[in-house]
């Protein structure tokens, strides 16, 4: 996916972490996803997202951007306004990626003529397609729009700019381009998901915002060229929460690779997502525009000739997602890529997941026949694994708390870690727990005792076992429902 | 997680498990130990069901609380351990409707709408694969290592 992204906008990896610090709170996958595409948001669109997002990022100085944001725009000029916004945003990027020196210089920089500009950003790549990008990014506030157009930077720059500098007007008065931080990284994710449509398990946490932000750019770089922004068009990603978002990401994965060829007729069309309070501006456009309003969750762009009912939008988004999903689950159950079909699909997947089930059942009937030989393969296996784990001393000490009571039966060779001798009293305390524990409950309690931490704990990887275990033992002897959350 | 940062930081001897293979492998591994230990050896198909629910209860471990299936495994589990119940095996028809059936596969998917319902399938499948993979890997590498 990197090197799809590198190839596709051959960026600079000036900034290699600054999408990861800038996405406050964006799961990090993006990290590994778009080193290169940290440097993304070249665009004066991204500047003004990126005020809010200062706020509410603890890497990016509020009230430097803030102060950096007016000044961009008083000395916004269409013909250098491209490294303007170049520079503003850039000094803002450059904020969390550590470069203060760059930052103050730019930042001064702002205030003085744009000529000045131009040279102050030797690491911002001019490729007008990521103008573009950036531009439709910035535009992006806050939660769930779904753009369409969401495209490859085939569009010309001098609307996307326009665009960006109308939204940007319209979003720095706004206060809620905190999410436009998420957008802004998420336009390299997005990217490389457009580039492979399947989702895989990062892209199902992480791509809504990816998929979200990116098509809410775009959307409201469509909606700034026509110069129609309204003020509560641009506000109205922020109602979006992340949440939110996320329930649209395939939706907008999807969009994006669907409508991609419907770019250029959606792009003269004068389309703003803005919320349902918004939908009283559909008036103000003409007949091929089409407000989308869904219950401030979703933004949707009315394709050409569509209906723009409210109603028919959402059935819209949700048949996207369902089939973005059902795309996802073919990609998963082996056999699945020709067929087509949603009925024969589910029949497909219905018995796929029949016959892992039955699999699983007749493993462990066979499992449960095998020799005692498998208790030395098992504990070979975990010592495998136990090495896999060596580069962790705090897994080790975990380890060799849960390998501690193999050692309760002498005549098992039980797997020697010196890290136990650390922690033998909770370790005692866990094996005189389990012999008390062996002859009096189930196979199936002690399992549960075995198994049951709190979900927190499950998923820090028990590196606290030793020290919550032992209590918890103690009350899942009296309390077999240990589940607890 | 911790034990991704740690999986990715050791080199790894079998390149196919990824971190969550790894705890579900351990977690699964140790259920099963102790499922032998315990249970007497002539009641297979008592220990037969003791380790499928090891099986499940390791996946749901392994999958996390982020999951609803996972959430309603566990809950499941516990909730039939405290009766002393068995679980009983899901009976899916493929009835006409045929999200019903699959509602009736996917643990916890009777309430959910259709798009989180697909989501949970396609995790579910995920992990259950996993499952059946480390399950038949624990196999073959029993049948290979005795005589």
């Amino acid at each position: 996916m990197e090197m799809n992204e590198d190839r596709k906008f051959g960026l600079e990896k000036s900034h290699g972490d600054h999408l990861s610090n800038h996405s406050s709170g964006v799961s990090a996958d993006w990290q590994f996803n778009t080193p290169a595409m940290s440097a993304a948001p070249p665009h004066p669109c991204t500047a003004a997202s990126l005020v809010p997002p200062l706020t509410s990022s603890p890497f990016l100085s509020a009230p430097m951007a803030e102060a950096f944001v007016p000044g961009l725009w008083n000395h916004h000029a269409t013909s250098v306004g491209g490294s303007n916004i170049q520079n503003t945003t850039s000094a803002i990027n450059s904020i969390p990626i550590g470069r203060p020196v760059a930052m103050s210089s730019k930042g001064m920089l702002l205030s003085t003529p744009p000529l000045i500009f131009p040279p102050s950003l030797p690491h911002f790549p001019a490729d007008s397609g990521f103008i573009e990008r950036a531009a439709r990014f910035s535009c992006l506030s806050g939660g769930g729009f779904m753009d369409v157009n969401l495209l490859r930077p085939s569009q010309s720059v001098a609307p996307a700019r326009k665009a960006s500098k109308v939204v940007m007007e319209t979003q720095v008065q706004n206060s809620e381009l905190s999410m436009t931080a998420d957008k802004v990284v998420s336009l390299p994710a997005a990217y490389g998901s457009i580039d492979q449509s399947r989702m895989d398990t990062r892209r199902d946490r992480r791509s809504p915002h990816i998929s979200n932000s990116e098509s809410q750019e775009t959307n409201f770089c469509e909606g700034g060229q026509d110069g129609n922004v309204d003020s509560s068009g641009n506000s109205s990603p922020s109602d979006l929460g992340a949440n939110k978002r996320k329930r649209t990401i395939q939706d907008m994965e999807k969009d994006q690779v669907q409508r991609g060829p419907q770019s250029s007729s959606e792009a003269t069309e004068t389309k703003h997502k803005v919320e349902q309070n918004s939908s009283k501006h559909g008036g103000n456009n003409g007949k091929d525009n089409s407000e989308a309003a869904e219950e401030g969750y979703v933004h949707v762009r009315a394709r050409r000739g569509q209906a723009t009912n409210s109603h028919s939008l959402a059935e819209r988004v949700r048949r996207e997602k369902i089939s973005e999903r059902m795309k996802y689950l073919q990609e998963l159950v082996p056999g699945c890529s020709k067929v087509t079909g949603k009925a024969v699909m589910l029949d497909e997947i219905i018995n796929y997941v029949q016959s892992l089930q039955r699999q699983v059942e007749f493993l462990s009937m066979k499992l449960a026949a095998v020799n005692p030989q498998l208790d030395f393969s098992v504990e070979r296996l975990l010592a495998k694994n136990l090495r896999e784990f060596h580069g962790s001393p705090l897994s080790i000490a975990g380890f060799s708390q849960e390998m501690s009571y193999p050692r309760v039966y002498p005549s098992q060779q039980g797997l020697g870690h010196a890290g136990s001798s650390t922690m033998v009293n909770p370790s005692d305390a866990y094996r005189r727990t389990m012999n008390t524990q062996l002859p009096t409950t189930s196979g199936y309690k002690e399992l549960s005792m075995q198994m049951h931490n709190p979900w927190n704990e499950e998923i820090v990887m028990q590196m606290d076992y030793d020290a919550n275990h032992p209590p918890n033992a103690q009350e899942m002897n009296r309390k077999p429902d240990g589940f607890a959350i | 997680m911790d034990s991704k940062s740690s999986a990715c930081s050791s080199p790894n001897p079998n390149p196919t498990l990824g971190p969550s293979k790894l705890m579900l492998a351990f977690r699964f591994l140790r259920a099963l130990s102790l499922v032998r230990r315990t249970t007497p050896a002539s009641s297979r198909t008592c220990r037969g069901r003791r380790i499928e629910r090891a099986a499940y209860a390791s996946m749901a471990y392994t999958a996390g609380a982020s999951r609803a299936w996972s959430r309603a495994v566990l809950r499941r589990l516990h909730h039939r351990a405290r009766r002393r119940a068995v679980a009983p095996r899901r009976l899916s028809t493929t009835a006409g409707n045929r999200a019903e059936a699959l509602r009736r596969l996917v643990p916890g998917g009777g309430g959910m709408d259709y798009c989180t319902l697909l989501e949970e399938t396609a995790d579910y499948i995920k992990c259950l694969s996993m499952q059946v993979e480390l399950m038949q890997g624990i196999v073959d590498s029993a049948s290979s290592y005795g005589p």
